[in-house]
C-alpha cells in the first residue's frame, strides 16, 4: 500500500499503546480487603476461557482502532496492484508511453482506447500521489523525453496523442535508464504503459541485457508495467504494397498488392467493404476474407491514362481499431530500382548483382551495378535504392557519403570483408571470423518473422530462413542492434543497426559456397535482397512511401498536404500519423509501419525473461476500464477505527440489564421466611 | 403474658456510670424502640423457671391446655369436678407450663466479619460490629424479659462459650465479651454449631449470627444437627451489597480477609460469574434453611439494625 504520508507511519509502534495502559492499570491497581473471596475464585474459574478470550477481543480492537487511526492520517492509497507496496511517493517518475498504432484499439462501450485509458488511469493516478514528484514522459513516438508540470498535461499534451508509429520499447527503456543513471534520482517509479506487441517488444533483442544489467544494480527503481494486452477479435487492418502505375491498351491502371488481416484466427467467411480513394474519387469493392488474411496480389485499379502522379487511399468500415483501417499511398513513374554493389571480389559481387537485379516486378525496371571500393566516390546516391557494401567499413568522406544516404532513406546491407578493421560505421564494427567448433555449419537459431526483411510473406508463409547453413561467420559488434537472425552458438546472422531513417543491415556471411548455403538455397538471400531493394526505391522517384516514424519531424515541415485529412495533422505530428503530402520533387505517403498488424504478443514467460531480476509489477488493464488504478482509502480506515472502538465498547461494557435484575431480585429475596413449624398437638404430652 | 421490665430509654444504667464503654453497640433508643416487642420462642421451651414461654410439660399457669382422663396417680387435686357433676367422669384439667427462654447467640468471628461497606474495615462499620448490635440488644431484650442468655463466638473453632444464665451480672459478662471479639482468621462455623449442639443440653434460641461465607451443604448438616436437638435456630445473615453486585470498573488486588493470598482481577473479565456465583450461592443458602426450618434473616448490613430486629421480633409473634 502506498501512503501520502508516510512518516505517519513511524506512529505505528503507538499500536501498542492500549497494551502499554493495561499493563500500568495492572500496576496501579486499588488494594481492598475482601470477604467473599471463594466468589471470586469460583468466577475466576468459570470465566477463564471467555475472560481470556474477552480480553484478547477488547487489546485486538484497541489495537485496530491505533491502527485504523495511524493508516488514515497517512492517507493510504489502494488499487489491487498498489497492496504490494509500502511507500510514499516516487522523487521521480517516467512513463514510457507506447503510441503504437495497436494501442488505438477501443473498447466498443466507453469508446476510450488503450492509450487513452492508460494515460488517464495514470493522469489520476499521479495527481493522488502529489506534486512532490517530477514526471518524465518518453514518448514512443519519437524518443523524446519531456518533463511534465502537472500530471494533467498527460491528458494534454500532444505528444500523447495517437500516432501512426510503431514502439521501440528497449530503446525507450534504454533512453529511460540512461536518464535515472544521469539524474541519479532517489525512488523513481517507472511506468510502462504498452500492449506488449511482440514487434514492439523485441524481446529477443540485446538491448535488454543492457537495461536489466543497469537497472539491476539500481536501488530504488520500481517498474510498473501497465498491460493492454487483450486483443478486439473482430479487428481488421489493411495495408497496400508495390503500388505502381501500368499503362494498358484501354488506358492505364495501378497494381498494388492488397493485403487485409483479422485479429484472431477464424475460418468464417466475411465480407469486407473495402473503399478505394483515388484522388479523391471513390468506390467500394466486397472482398471475401476467410482465415486470418485476405492477400491479393496485382489488384488494379484503372485510372486515367493522363493521370502520372497522384495519390490514393484505401479504407475499411469503422472497428475495433480505426487506425489501422486506412492505408495511404501515391503513385508516379516508378523509379528504377538501381542498387550499387561495392566489392573488389568479382565472384561475390556477381551474386549480388544477380540477386538484386533479377525483377520481382515485372512492371517495374531493375538495375545493379558494381562498383570497386576504390571508385565508390563515384556513386550516385541520388538515384540508388540500395548499396550492398561488401568491402571494409569506409570511414572518412566515403563514411559520411554513406550516412548522408542512409539519412535520405536509403538502405545499405554491410557484408563482411575477409580481413576486418577495427572501423566503425553506424555503431557496429566487424570482428573475427569465426569457424563452427562442433559441426561444420551453423545451425540458425531463431530469425525475426513478424518484420523486416526475413520477415514472413504477405500471404503468412515464412521464408525458409531455417534452411540457411552458414559455414563461416564473422562477428558483429554492435550492443544496440536489433537482431534480425541468430545463429546458434555463433554471432548473429542479420542485424539491423539503429537509424533514424533509412535502413541499416549487417550479414555476418557471404553468399559463396564456402561461407554459406546462400545461394543454393536462394529463396532466402533473394527474398532478403529484393526487400531490401524495394524499400530503398520506395525513398526515391517522385512517390514516395514513409513508414511513420522514419523521418524527422522538420522534413515535413516544407510539405503540403495533399487532402484534408493530411492538412489537419499538426506541422509537428505530420512524420509520426499517416497522411498524403507533396514537396516539388516528390509526393509522400506515410503509413503505419506493417509490424503493427502483427498480433503476436510478448508471453508472460518471455516478459518474465525480459524483466528477469528487475523489481517490476504486472498491471493487467483493458481499454476502457473506468476503476481506478489507485485511490486513497482514508475513509476505509476511519470506518475500520469506529467499528474497532464500537467493539471494544460493546465488550468492555459491562452486563447493566443483567445487573439491575439481579439487583431487584436480591432486595426482593432479603427477608425470606422460613418453613412454618408444626402446630402444637395433643401429642405434646408429658 | 409477662411485662418486661428494661431499662429507661434515656440510657442504661452502665453507660450512665460510664463503664464499659465496650458495651456502646447496645442503644438505649433502639432498646426503647424494642422493648414492646418481646423475644419469643418458635417451640415450646423447656426452662428452670417459670416464663413468658411455652413449656413442653403441663404446668399451672393460667392458660387451659386440655382435659384428659384421670389414671390412677394423678394428683386429685387437678381433678375438675365440674366436669365430674356433668359427665360423671373424672377428668384431669391440664393447663400450659410457662417457662423462661435459653437465648444462645452464635456469632462468627472469622476474619470475613471484618468487612465494611466498600471494603471499609473502620470501627463501628464492619459485619462484626453490626452482629455486636444485633447480639447485644437480642440479650439485653432477652434478659430483661427475664430469660437466660448464653454467648458463643465462632471463629476457627469453639473459642468461646458462656453458658445461658439468668442473671444481670452476667448479661454484663456476655456484653462485655461481645464488645472484646475480634475478627481473625478462616471460619469454622460448622463445626461451631455442630459443638453448639451437642453442648447446649436444652431447647434454647440459637441465633447465628454470620456472614455464612462457606459451602451451603457444609452448613446444612450443621443446622440440621441444631434442628435435630430441637432447638429454635434463627439466622442473621449479614451481607454487603457490594458483595453481591461486585460493581468495580478497574483492576482491584483482593487481599483476602481470611488469610488466603491476594487476587489481582479485572472485575469486568469476571462481573457476570460472580454475580452468577453469588446468586447459586444464595440459592442454595435458601434452600438449606427452608429445609432445616430455620428463620432466615438475610441482612445488608448497611441497613439500620433497629429496623431488622423488629422485623425479626415481629415475625416471631405468635
Amino acid at each position: 500500500m502506498t501512503f501520502l504520508q508516510p512518516f505517519i507511519l513511524f506512529a505505528l509502534p503507538l499500536i501498542a499503546l492500549p497494551i502499554l495502559i493495561h499493563l500500568i492499570n495492572q500496576n496501579r491497581h486499588r488494594t481492598i480487603p475482601w470477604a467473599a473471596t471463594m466468589f471470586l475464585l469460583q468466577a475466576k474459574r468459570m470465566a477463564r476461557g471467555m475472560a481470556r478470550l474477552r480480553y484478547i477481543l477488547i487489546m485486538i480492537a484497541r489495537m485496530l482502532a491505533v491502527a485504523g487511526l495511524i493508516f488514515a492520517i497517512s492517507r493510504p492509497m489502494s488499487g489491487g496492484w498498489l497492496g504490494l507496496t509500502t511507500s510514499g511517493a516516487p522523487e521521480l517518475t517516467v512513463v514510457l508511453l507506447d503510441r503504437s498504432v495497436s494501442m488505438e484499439e477501443q473498447d466498443p462501450k466507453t469508446n476510450r482506447s488503450k492509450r487513452e485509458t492508460a494515460i488517464e488511469k495514470l493522469a489520476s493516478v499521479f495527481k493522488d500521489l502529489g506534486r512532490n514528484t517530477r514526471i518524465a514522459l518518453f514518448d514512443s513516438a519519437t524518443g523524446q523525453r519531456f518533463d511534465l508540470n502537472s500530471p494533467e498535461a498527460l491528458l494534454e499534451l500532444p505528444e500523447t496523442a495517437p500516432t501512426s508509429t510503431s514502439a521501440d520499447i528497449p530503446a525507450l527503456m534504454q533512453e529511460a535508464t540512461e536518464y535515472i543513471l544521469t539524474n541519479e534520482a532517489g525512488r523513481t517509479d517507472v511506468w510502462i504503459c504498452s500492449d506488449l506487441r511482440q514487434s514492439d517488444w523485441n524481446p529477443s533483442g540485446g538491448r535488454w541485457e543492457s537495461v536489466r544489467e543497469q537497472l539491476r544494480n539500481r536501488d530504488g527503481v520500481r517498474l510498473y508495467l501497465l498491460a493492454y494486452q487483450d486483443l478486439a477479435p473482430d479487428n481488421l487492418a489493411v495495408s497496400v504494397s508495390g503500388v505502381h502505375r501500368r499503362e494498358t491498351a484501354e488506358g492505364a491502371e495501378l497494381v498494388m498488392d492488397l493485403k487485409i488481416t483479422r485479429a484472431t484466427a477464424t475460418n468464417d467467411p466475411i465480407q469486407v467493404p473495402v473503399t478505394f480513394a483515388i484522388g479523391g474519387a471513390r468506390s467500394t469493392e466486397n472482398l471475401e476474407l476467410t482465415g486470418t488474411q485476405l492477400v491479393r496480389n496485382g489488384h488494379t485499379i484503372p485510372i486515367d491514362r493522363e493521370s502520372k502522379r497522384g495519390w490514393g487511399r484505401i479504407e475499411l468500415p469503422r472497428d475495433a481499431n480505426s487506425s489501422d483501417n486506412v492505408f495511404d499511398f501515391v503513385y508516379a513513374e516508378p523509379a528504377v530500382q538501381k542498387t550499387v554493389i561495392v566489392s573488389d571480389d568479382a565472384a561475390v559481387a556477381d551474386l549480388f548483382r544477380l540477386a538484386a537485379a533479377t525483377p520481382s516486378d515485372r512492371s517495374l525496371v531493375y538495375d545493379a551495378q558494381i562498383v570497386p571500393e576504390s571508385q565508390a566516390a563515384v556513386i550516385e546516391w541520388d538515384k540508388t535504392a540500395f548499396v550492398i557494401w561488401h568491402a571494409p567499413l569506409p570511414t572518412d568522406v566515403l563514411a559520411k557519403q554513406l550516412e548522408s544516404f542512409v539519412a535520405m532513406g536509403g538502405c545499405v546491407m554491410f557484408f563482411p570483408p575477409e580481413s576486418p578493421t577495427e572501423a566503425t560505421l553506424f555503431g557496429t564494427q566487424w570482428g573475427q571470423w569465426r569457424e563452427p567448433s562442433d559441426s561444420d555449419h551453423f545451425v540458425l537459431s531463431r530469425w525475426r518473422t513478424d518484420a523486416d526483411i526475413l520477415g514472413n510473406t504477405l500471404s503468412g508463409t515464412p521464408l525458409p530462413v531455417g534452411q540457411v547453413a552458414t559455414y563461416r561467420s564473422c562477428e558483429i559488434v554492435n550492443e544496440n542492434a536489433t537482431v534480425l537472425a541468430q545463429l546458434e552458438k555463433g554471432p548473429p546472422l542479420l542485424l539491423r543497426a539503429p537509424t533514424d531513417q533509412g535502413a541499416v543491415w549487417f550479414c555476418s556471411t557471404l553468399p559463396t559456397t564456402e561461407n554459406s548455403n546462400f545461394v543454393s538455397n536462394g529463396i532466402t538471400f533473394y527474398v532478403m535482397i529484393q526487400r531490401a531493394v524495394a524499400r530503398g526505391a520506395a525513398a526515391l522517384g517522385e512517390a514516395r512511401q514513409y513508414d511513420c516514424g522514419s523521418l524527422k519531424s522538420t522534413v515535413a515541415e516544407a510539405w503540403t498536404p495533399l487532402d484534408d485529412i493530411s492538412g489537419r495533422v499538426l506541422l509537428s505530428q505530420r512524420t509520426i500519423n499517416n497522411g498524403l503530402y507533396e514537396s516539388e520533387e516528390a509526393a509522400f505517403a506515410l503509413n503505419r509501419p506493417l509490424s503493427e498488424d502483427a498480433v503476436e504478443v510478448v508471453s508472460d514467460g518471455t516478459l518474465e525473461q525480459v524483466l528477469n531480476g528487475l523489481n517490476y509489477t504486472r498491471i493487467d488493464d483493458k481499454a476502457g476500464n473506468t476503476m481506478a488504478l489507485a485511490s486513497e482509502v482514508w475513509r476505509t480506515f476511519l470506518v475500520l477505527m469506529i467499528v474497532a472502538l464500537m467493539a471494544e465498547a460493546l465488550l468492555s461494557v459491562p452486563e447493566q440489564t443483567l445487573r439491575v435484575v439481579e439487583q431487584k431480585t436480591i432486595k426482593r429475596e432479603t427477608a425470606v421466611q422460613p418453613a412454618p413449624f408444626p402446630k402444637r398437638t395433643s401429642t405434646l404430652k408429658t | 403474658m409477662y411485662g418486661t421490665a428494661v431499662a429507661p430509654p434515656t440510657g442504661l444504667p452502665w453507660q450512665r456510670r460510664g463503664e464499659f464503654t465496650m458495651r456502646n453497640f447496645v442503644d438505649p433508643k433502639v432498646v426503647a424502640r424494642l422493648q414492646g416487642l418481646a423475644l419469643d420462642a418458635r417451640t415450646p421451651m423447656i426452662g428452670s423457671v417459670s416464663g413468658r414461654h411455652r413449656s413442653p410439660t403441663r404446668g399451672s399457669s393460667l392458660e387451659f391446655s386440655e382435659y384428659r382422663k384421670y389414671v390412677p396417680g394423678d394428683d386429685t387435686r387437678r381433678l375438675d369436678w365440674r366436669a365430674y357433676g356433668r359427665s360423671d367422669r373424672y377428668y384431669i384439667k391440664e393447663y400450659e407450663a410457662d417457662t423462661n427462654l435459653r437465648l444462645c447467640l452464635v456469632v462468627d468471628v472469622s476474619g470475613s466479619m471484618n468487612f465494611g461497606p466498600d471494603g471499609s474495615q473502620a470501627e463501628g462499620t464492619t459485619k462484626l460490629d453490626y452482629a455486636r448490635r444485633i447480639a447485644g440488644t437480642l440479650a439485653y431484650l432477652a434478659s430483661g424479659q427475664g430469660d437466660a442468655v448464653g454467648l458463643y463466638s465462632a471463629g476457627q473453632a469453639f473459642q468461646k462459650e458462656i453458658r445461658p444464665k439468668r442473671s444481670g451480672a452476667h448479661l454484663k459478662y456476655v456484653l462485655d465479651e461481645l464488645g472484646s471479639m475480634k475478627a481473625e482468621g478462616e471460619t469454622g462455623l460448622p463445626g461451631a454449631l455442630h459443638q453448639a449442639a451437642e453442648r447446649i443440653a436444652q431447647r434454647a434460641l440459637v441465633v447465628v449470627i454470620s456472614d455464612l461465607f462457606m459451602d451451603p451443604e457444609v452448613l446444612k448438616g450443621a443446622f440440621q444437627h441444631l434442628r435435630f436437638r430441637k432447638h429454635d435456630v434463627a439466622v442473621f445473615h449479614l451481607v454487603e451489597q457490594n458483595e453481591i453486585d461486585f460493581q468495580f470498573d478497574r483492576p482491584i488486588r483482593f487481599v483476602d480477609l481470611e488469610g488466603a493470598g491476594p487476587l489481582l482481577v479485572d472485575p469486568t473479565t469476571i462481573a457476570r460469574q460472580y454475580r452468577q456465583a453469588v446468586q447459586d450461592w444464595l440459592e442454595q443458602l435458601r434452600v438449606v434453611f427452608r429445609d432445616s426450618a430455620v428463620d432466615y434473616h438475610r441482612v445488608n448490613i448497611e441497613e439500620n439494625y433497629a429496623d431488622v430486629l423488629a422485623r425479626f421480633l415481629l415475625a416471631r409473634k405468635k
